[in-house]
C-alpha cells in the first residue's frame, strides 16, 4: 500500500478534506466579493450561527444514522425557546437553562414512544406530532411574541455560547465514543436484525436515540432564542423550516462517519453551509436565495453520499 | 402467518421467517375488510353531524357550503397527484411549493395568453415532477428527502420571484372564478383521474408496487417508468391546481401554496389512506378526506375555536388516524 | 467413550407447515469435532440456531453439563457457553472491530455507564495478536477489511471467551486458505481443551478430515450418527439424499422423444458473481432441470433467462428472434417465471390473491380497453379455482395463505397468462406432499400439452423425477448434462455438484 492510500484510509484524510472544502469555499467568496465577505469578524459571526445549528446536528445524528428521521425538531425549538423565555422570568438563568433541555427530553421520548408503538414511518409521527407541539408552543405564548429579557442573553454571544455549544459537542462526541448507546446507534444503523440478535433491545435504543436528540435540540433552543433574544410561536408546521439548517450538518457527519469524526464534521459541515449562505449574500443575492441554496446543497450531498443500487427498493 | 420457506438457504432469508404468529381465527379489527372500508365513512358523517349539530345548522347553508366549496377546490386537485405518489409507497411534499411556482408562471404568462399559461403551469409541473423522478428513481434516494429538498428549492425560487412585488395575472383573469367553472373544472379532472386509475389497470399497477415493489417488477410492471410518469403527472396536476389558485387570487406572493403538502397529507389520511400506501388505497380516499378536511377547520373555526386549539385537535386526530390506518406488515423494519 | 457436553432432547421446530425439525435428540461429546451434514433445508441450520439463541425452539431442551441452555439470542447464548460463526453477515459496518468484538458484552468493560474504549481496544488487540491476526487493528472501523478478515474477526469474536460449543456454520465456503487454516487451527484447539465444536458443511472431504463423528439430517429428522473413521463420501452421500421415500407421484415414462424445435436460446449469459458463461436450448415440450449446490448460480440462471438480471451479458432469445431484456417482453412473449424467493419476487405478499392472479393478465382482461373489476374477479376465480386454491375468496390477503397456496396462486397467475415457456425456480420448495403431487402433475400435463419448462431446483429426487435433460452447475457453470434415464442415479448428479 502507497503512503498516499495510507493516507486516504486514516482519519486525518476526513479532517484533511473537511479543511480544504473549507478553505475552498472561503477562498472562493473571498476572491468574489473581497469587500463584504469573510474577514476574521465576519468569520466569527458565521460560526455564531454554525455552531448552534451543529448543536441540534449531533442530536439528528443519533438517529439518521440508524435509518429513522425526526421532522419534529423545529416545533421542538420552537416550543423550547419559548419556554425557555418564559422559565427564564421566573428562575433566571436556572429556567433558561433547565427548561428547554427538559422539554426537549419529553418531545424526543414522545416521539420515540408513539414511533415505536404505533410501528409507523417515522416521518409521519414525528411530522404529526409537530402540529401538537406547535399548538403548545402557542398555549406557551398566547400567540405572542416572546422576548428574551436583556439580562439572560449570555448564551447569545462569545464566549457563552462557545462554552454551552462546546460542551454539547463533547458530550456528543462522548456518548457515540464512550458509552453502549454510541456502540448500539451504529450497530442499529448496520443492520437492526442482527443487532437484534446480538442482545440490543432495538426498540429501547430507538427511544433513547430520540430522547437524546430531543436533548441536543433543546439545547440548540436555549442558543437559538439567546442569540436571536425573541421567537414566536409557530402554526400549520411553519416550524418544518427549522429542521433543515441541523440536517444539513447531520448529512455532512454522516458523510464522514466513515472517518471517525462524526461531530468534527457536523460542526464544519455546518460552517461551510453557513460560508455558502454569506457567500451568497455578500454577492447581493437577496436572502431568499437562502432556501434554494439549501435546497441544491442537501439534495447534492445526498446525491453524493447514496450510491444508487439497481435492486433495492426506495420508497 | 404462515410461512413456509426452507430455512436453510440465506442467512437474511432465515431471519425474516421469524415473524409473529397471526392466529388464524382472529383477524385483527382493522384488517377486516369492512371496518376498514366503513371508518372514513363513518368518520366523515360524525364530523358532518357533530357540526351540524354544535353549529346549529348554521355550517351547511347555502352560503356557507358555497365558500367550503371553493376553499376546497384546489386541495382535491392537488390531492390526486399526492395520492398517486403515495399509493406507490411514496410520498410527495414538493406540492404547496410547487403550486407556488406554477402559480408564478401562469399569472405571469396569463398577461399574453391564457391558454399558453395553463399549458405553461401545466408544464412546469410535469418537469418538476420529472426532476423529484429523476432523482427518487435513478439515484435511489427516498421520495421525501427529494421533495423535501425539492419544496426547499422552490420556495425559494417563489420567494425569489416575488421578492419586489406579487406576480400579478392579467387583469381579467378572476372573471374566471365563477362556481360552475371551477366546479366543473374539479369534477372534470376527478372523472378523468377517477377513469384512468380504475378501469386501465394503473391503479393496479399502483397498489401492487406500494404493496411489494420487486414482486410487482417481477409480474411485468414497468416499475421504474411507471414510478416517473408519476410523479410528472402528479406535477401536471399541480398545474391545475395553480390555475384555479391564480384566478382565485389574481395574483402570487411568496407564501402560495403554503404548507399545502401537509394539508394534502392530513387530507389524504382522513379519507382513510394507509400512509405507505398499497392495496388498501382506494380512490375515495381523495374525496372523503379533502371534505373532510375542510369541513373539520371550517367547523373549527365557526365554534370560535382558538386557532390553536384547533391546531392540538388537528394534530391528535391526524395521529390517530394514521395508527389506525397505517398498513403494517409483520416483521416490517419501519424506519 | 468421553463424556457427553451437550444433550439435545427431543428439539422440535415448526415454519408455519414446514417441520423444520422433527423431535431430533442428539448428544455431543467432550473434545470431539461433530459434523451435521444433510442437503438444503435438511435442518442443520435451523437446528444450531435454535441452540444457539438466533431462533427459539418451539419444544425440547437442550443441556449443557446437565444445566438447560435456553439462549435468547446469540450474546445471551455465549454467555450460557455456546457460540456460533455464521454463514454471512455476522459483524456490523460502522462499528470498530474491537466494537464488534464485544458487541453486547459492553457491560464487562463499563463503570458508572462509561465505557472503557481504551481498555477495550487494547483486549481486542490482546485478543487479535494471539490469534495471530495482529495486522487486523482493533480501534480500525470494520469496513476497512475484506469480507475474509471479517470471517476472521468473527472467529475472535465468537471463541475468545472459550465456549463449551462452539458452532461452525458453513463458515469455511466464504473462506480462502488461509482462512480455512486458522479456522482449523481454531477447531482444533477447542477440541484439545475437552470442548466441543459443531460442524456444518457442504464439502464432504473436508468434514471427514476434521470431524469425528457425524450426523445426517434429512427432512428435519436425524438418520444417523456414524464415526468418521468408518464411512467415505459415498456413504454420506447415500445417507443425505435417500430418495426411497418418495418416488411414486414423479411422471413415470422414461423414453418420450423430446421436439427438436428450440423456442428459448440463451447464449453465453454472464451475470457478474453469479453466473458464467452460460448456454441453454429449450426445446418444446420439454422439461429441463437444473441443479447444484444453493450458490452455483443456478438460482440466477432463471433471473437471467426471465430478462430480470442487472447487469446480465450474452442474449436470450426466442424462437422468432426476439430478444429477451426485460420482463414486461418476457411476459409479453408468453415467458412465465416463479421464484424461489416467492414472498418477495413471485408475490405481491400485501395484496389479494384476485390483483396478484390479474397482474400480469391486466390487458388480457380488458374489455374494450375498459378494465372492470368484475370480470378481474372472474378471471381470478377461475385460475384459482383451476389450481384448487384453498381460500376464502379471492379478496383474501395472500399473507394469510400457506406455502403451498402461495405457489398455487403464482402458478394460477401464469397459467392465467397462458405463457408457453415456464420458469420454475425451487418451485415444491417449503410445500408439503399432496400440493407437491399437484405441481408435479400440472407440470406433466403442461408438458404434453407442449409447453416448456425449465424447473432450477435443490431436491435431487425431483429434478431426476421430472426432467427430460438435466444440468448441473458448478461456480457459476455447467458442470454436467445428463439425459433422462431410470438408471440415472443421485450420485451421479452429487459427483458433479462437489
Amino acid at each position: 500500500m502507497s503512503k498516499f492510500q495510507e493516507f486516504k484510509q486514516s482519519h486525518w484524510y476526513g479532517l484533511a478534506m473537511l479543511a480544504v472544502l473549507t478553505f475552498v469555499f472561503w477562498a472562493f467568496f473571498k476572491m468574489l466579493a473581497p469587500q463584504t465577505f469573510g474577514d476574521l469578524g465576519k468569520l466569527q459571526t458565521y460560526l455564531k450561527t454554525a455552531l448552534y445549528y451543529a448543536v441540534g446536528g449531533c442530536g439528528l445524528y443519533f438517529i439518521c444514522v440508524m435509518g429513522p428521521f425526526d421532522m419534529s425538531v423545529g416545533a421542538n425549538i420552537v416550543l423550547s425557546s419559548v419556554l425557555a423565555v418564559n422559565m427564564s422570568e421566573r428562575f433566571g438563568y436556572a429556567g433558561l437553562l433547565i427548561a428547554p433541555m427538559i422539554s426537549g427530553v419529553l418531545v424526543g421520548l414522545l416521539n420515540g414512544l408513539v414511533y415505536i408503538k404505533l410501528r409507523i414511518s417515522s416521518l409521519i409521527v414525528t411530522a404529526g406530532l409537530s402540529l401538537v407541539y406547535e399548538a403548545l408552543s402557542i398555549f406557551a405564548t398566547n400567540g405572542k411574541e416572546a422576548i428574551l429579557a436583556p439580562q439572560y442573553r449570555a448564551f447569545g454571544d462569545y464566549p457563552g455560547n462557545l462554552v454551552l455549544a462546546l460542551a454539547a459537542f463533547f458530550l456528543c462526541g462522548f456518548i457515540l465514543k464512550y458509552t453502549k448507546i454510541g456502540t448500539y446507534t451504529y450497530a442499529i444503523g448496520s443492520n437492526e436484525v442482527v443487532a437484534k440478535n446480538m442482545g440490543v433491545n432495538v426498540d429501547k435504543y430507538k427511544v433513547v436515540a430520540f430522547v437524546l436528540c430531543g436533548f441536543f435540540v433543546g439545547v440548540e433552543a436555549i442558543l437559538t432564542i439567546s442569540y436571536g433574544t425573541s421567537m414566536t410561536s409557530a402554526s400549520n408546521l411553519a416550524s418544518m423550516s427549522r429542521n433543515f439548517p441541523p440536517l444539513m450538518g447531520t448529512f455532512f457527519g454522516l458523510a464522514f462517519k466513515k472517518y471517525g469524526h462524526p461531530v468534527i464534521a457536523i460542526v464544519v459541515g455546518e460552517f461551510i453551509i453557513q460560508l455558502l449562505f454569506q457567500g451568497f449574500v455578500a454577492l447581493g443575492a437577496p436572502t431568499t436565495v437562502q432556501n434554494i441554496v439549501t435546497g441544491v446543497v442537501l439534495l447534492a450531498i445526498v446525491t453524493m453520499t447514496i450510491k444508487p443500487v439497481k435492486a433495492v427498493v426506495v420508497k | 402467518m404462515e410461512n413456509v420457506e426452507k430455512p436453510d438457504v440465506s442467512f437474511e432469508n432465515e431471519l425474516l421467517i421469524e415473524k409473529p404468529e397471526v392466529k388464524k381465527n382472529k383477524v385483527p379489527l382493522m384488517d377486516r375488510p369492512i371496518v376498514r372500508n366503513i371508518m372514513p365513512f363513518a368518520g366523515f358523517l360524525f364530523i358532518v353531524i357533530l357540526f351540524a349539530i354544535l353549529t346549529g345548522g348554521q355550517l351547511f347553508t347555502a352560503g356557507n357550503l358555497k365558500l367550503l366549496l371553493s376553499q376546497s377546490y384546489v386541495l382535491l386537485i392537488a390531492c390526486v397527484g399526492v395520492f398517486m405518489v403515495m399509493t406507490m409507497g411514496g410520498l410527495d411534499f414538493s406540492q404547496g411549493s410547487m403550486l407556488g411556482i406554477c402559480s408564478v408562471v401562469i399569472c405571469f404568462l396569463s398577461n399574453y395568453n391564457i391558454v399558453l399559461a395553463i399549458i405553461c403551469g401545466v408544464i412546469t409541473g410535469g418537469l418538476i415532477g420529472l426532476v423529484n423522478g429523476f432523482f427518487n428513481v435513478k439515484r435511489k434516494i427516498t421520495s421525501f428527502i427529494v421533495t423535501i429538498c425539492n419544496m426547499y428549492l422552490l420556495r425559494g425560487m417563489v420567494a425569489y420571484a416575488t421578492t419586489k412585488s406579487p406576480v400579478y395575472g392579467a387583469s381579467n383573469i378572476t372573471t374566471f372564478n365563477t362556481m360552475p367553472f371551477n366546479l366543473t373544472f374539479t369534477i372534470i379532472i376527478m372523472v378523468v383521474a377517477f377513469a384512468v386509475f380504475q378501469y386501465t389497470g394503473l391503479g393496479n399497477r399502483l397498489k401492487a408496487i406500494g404493496a411489494g415493489e420487486t414482486a410487482a417488477r417481477f409480474a411485468g410492471v414497468r416499475v421504474e417508468k411507471t414510478k416517473m410518469l408519476v410523479y410528472m403527472s402528479a406535477g401536471m396536476i399541480t398545474g391545475l391546481a395553480a390555475f384555479i389558485n391564480s384566478i382565485k387570487v389574481g395574483s402570487v406572493t411568496s407564501t402560495a401554496g403554503n404548507q399545502l403538502e401537509t394539508q394534502i397529507m392530513i387530507a389524504l389520511v382522513l379519507g382513510g389512506m394507509p400512509v405507505n400506501g398499497g392495496a388498501k388505497v382506494k380512490f375515495y380516499n381523495i374525496i372523503l378526506g379533502a371534505l373532510t378536511y375542510k369541513i373539520l377547520t371550517a367547523g373549527l373555526v365557526m365554534l370560535g375555536i382558538e386557532p390553536k386549539t384547533q391546531q392540538l385537535i388537528m394534530g391528535i386526530v391526524f395521529l390517530i388516524m394514521v395508527g389506525v390506518f397505517a398498513d403494517r406488515e409483520t416483521g416490517m423494519i419501519v424506519k | 467413550m468421553s463424556k457427553v457436553l451437550l444433550h439435545a432432547e427431543k428439539i422440535d421446530k415448526n415454519f408455519g407447515v414446514t417441520h423444520a425439525i422433527d423431535h431430533v435428540t442428539l448428544d455431543f461429546y467432550e473434545g470431539e469435532v461433530h459434523a451435521l451434514i444433510g442437503e438444503n433445508g435438511s435442518g442443520k441450520s435451523t437446528f444450531t440456531s435454535c441452540l444457539t439463541g438466533i431462533y427459539h425452539k418451539d419444544t425440547g431442551t437442550f443441556s449443557l453439563n446437565g444445566k438447560e441452555v435456553n439462549a435468547k439470542d446469540q450474546v445471551d447464548g455465549n454467555y450460557q457457553g455456546v457460540a456460533i460463526i455464521v454463514q454471512e453477515i455476522g459483524t456490523l459496518s460502522g462499528l470498530t472491530v474491537a466494537e464488534n468484538i464485544f458487541l453486547g458484552k459492553e457491560d464487562e468493560f463499563t463503570s458508572f455507564k462509561v465505557k472503557h474504549t481504551k481498555s477495550m481496544n487494547k483486549k481486542a488487540q490482546e485478543l487479535l495478536d494471539a490469534y495471530g491476526f495482529s495486522y487486523i487493528k482493533a480501534t480500525d472501523l470494520i469496513d476497512k477489511y475484506n469480507f475474509e478478515d471479517r470471517k476472521l474477526i468473527e472467529i475472535v469474536k465468537a471463541t475468545h471467551f472459550k465456549p463449551q460449543v462452539l458452532v461452525v456454520d458453513e463458515t469455511t465456503t466464504a473462506l480462502g486458505e488461509k482462512g480455512r487454516k486458522e479456522l482449523f487451527k481454531v477447531m482444533k484447539q477447542t477440541k484439545d481443551d475437552g470442548r466441543c465444536v459443531i460442524f456444518i458443511s457442504h464439502d464432504l472431504d473436508e468434514v471427514l478430515e476434521q470431524s469425528d463423528n457425524i450426523s445426517v439430517l434429512r427432512d428435519g429428522v436425524l438418520i444417523d450418527t456414524v464415526k468418521a473413521d468408518n464411512v467415505n463420501t459415498d456413504d454420506l452421500k447415500k445417507l443425505m439424499v435417500g430418495r426411497e421415500m418418495s418416488n411414486n407421484y414423479y411422471r413415470t415414462d422414461y423414453d418420450e422423444k423430446v421436439s427438436d424445435e428450440v423456442v428459448l436460446k440463451g447464449e453465453h449469459l454472464t451475470v457478474p458473481g453469479e453466473i458464467e458463461d452460460f448456454d441453454i436450448e429449450l426445446h418444446k415440450g420439454e422439461i429441463i432441470g437444473i441443479g447444484g449446490l444453493s450458490e452455483c448460480g443456478m438460482h440466477e440462471v432463471g433471473k437471467a433467462l426471465f430478462g430480470a438480471s442487472y447487469d446480465r451479458e450474452g442474449s436470450v432469445t426466442l424462437a422468432d428472434g426476439t430478444k429477451i431484456n426485460d420482463i414486461k417482453t418476457a411476459i409479453d412473449h408468453s415467458i412465465a417465471y416463479a421464484s424461489k424467493d416467492r414472498d418477495n419476487e413471485s408475490l405481491v405478499i400485501n395484496d389479494t390473491i384476485q390483483d396478484n392472479i390479474c397482474l400480469p393478465s391486466l390487458e388480457d382482461i380488458k374489455k374494450n380497453h375498459i378494465l372492470h373489476a368484475k370480470d378481474e374477479k372472474a378471471f381470478a376465480e377461475k385460475y384459482a379455482k383451476q389450481m384448487s386454491t384453498k381460500m376464502e375468496g379471492v379478496h383474501q390477503f395472500m399473507s394469510a395463505l400457506s406455502g403451498g397456496n402461495k405457489q398455487k396462486v403464482v402458478l394460477a397467475r401464469w397459467i392465467g397468462k397462458d405463457s408457453d415457456i415456464i420458469i420454475l425456480d425451487s418451485p415444491t420448495r417449503g410445500i408439503d406432499v399432496k400440493v407437491k403431487a399437484d405441481i408435479y402433475q400440472m407440470m406433466d400435463s403442461m408438458r404434453k400439452r407442449g409447453k416448456s419448462i425449465i424447473m432450477i431446483s435443490e431436491e435431487i429426487s425431483e429434478l431426476l423425477g421430472m426432467a427430460d435433460r438435466i444440468i448441473i452447475m458448478k461456480d457459476g457453470r455447467q458442470n454436467g448434462e445428463f439425459k433422462r434415464s431410470a438408471n440415472l442415479k443421485d450420485t451421479d448428479l452429487i459427483a458433479k455438484m462437489v
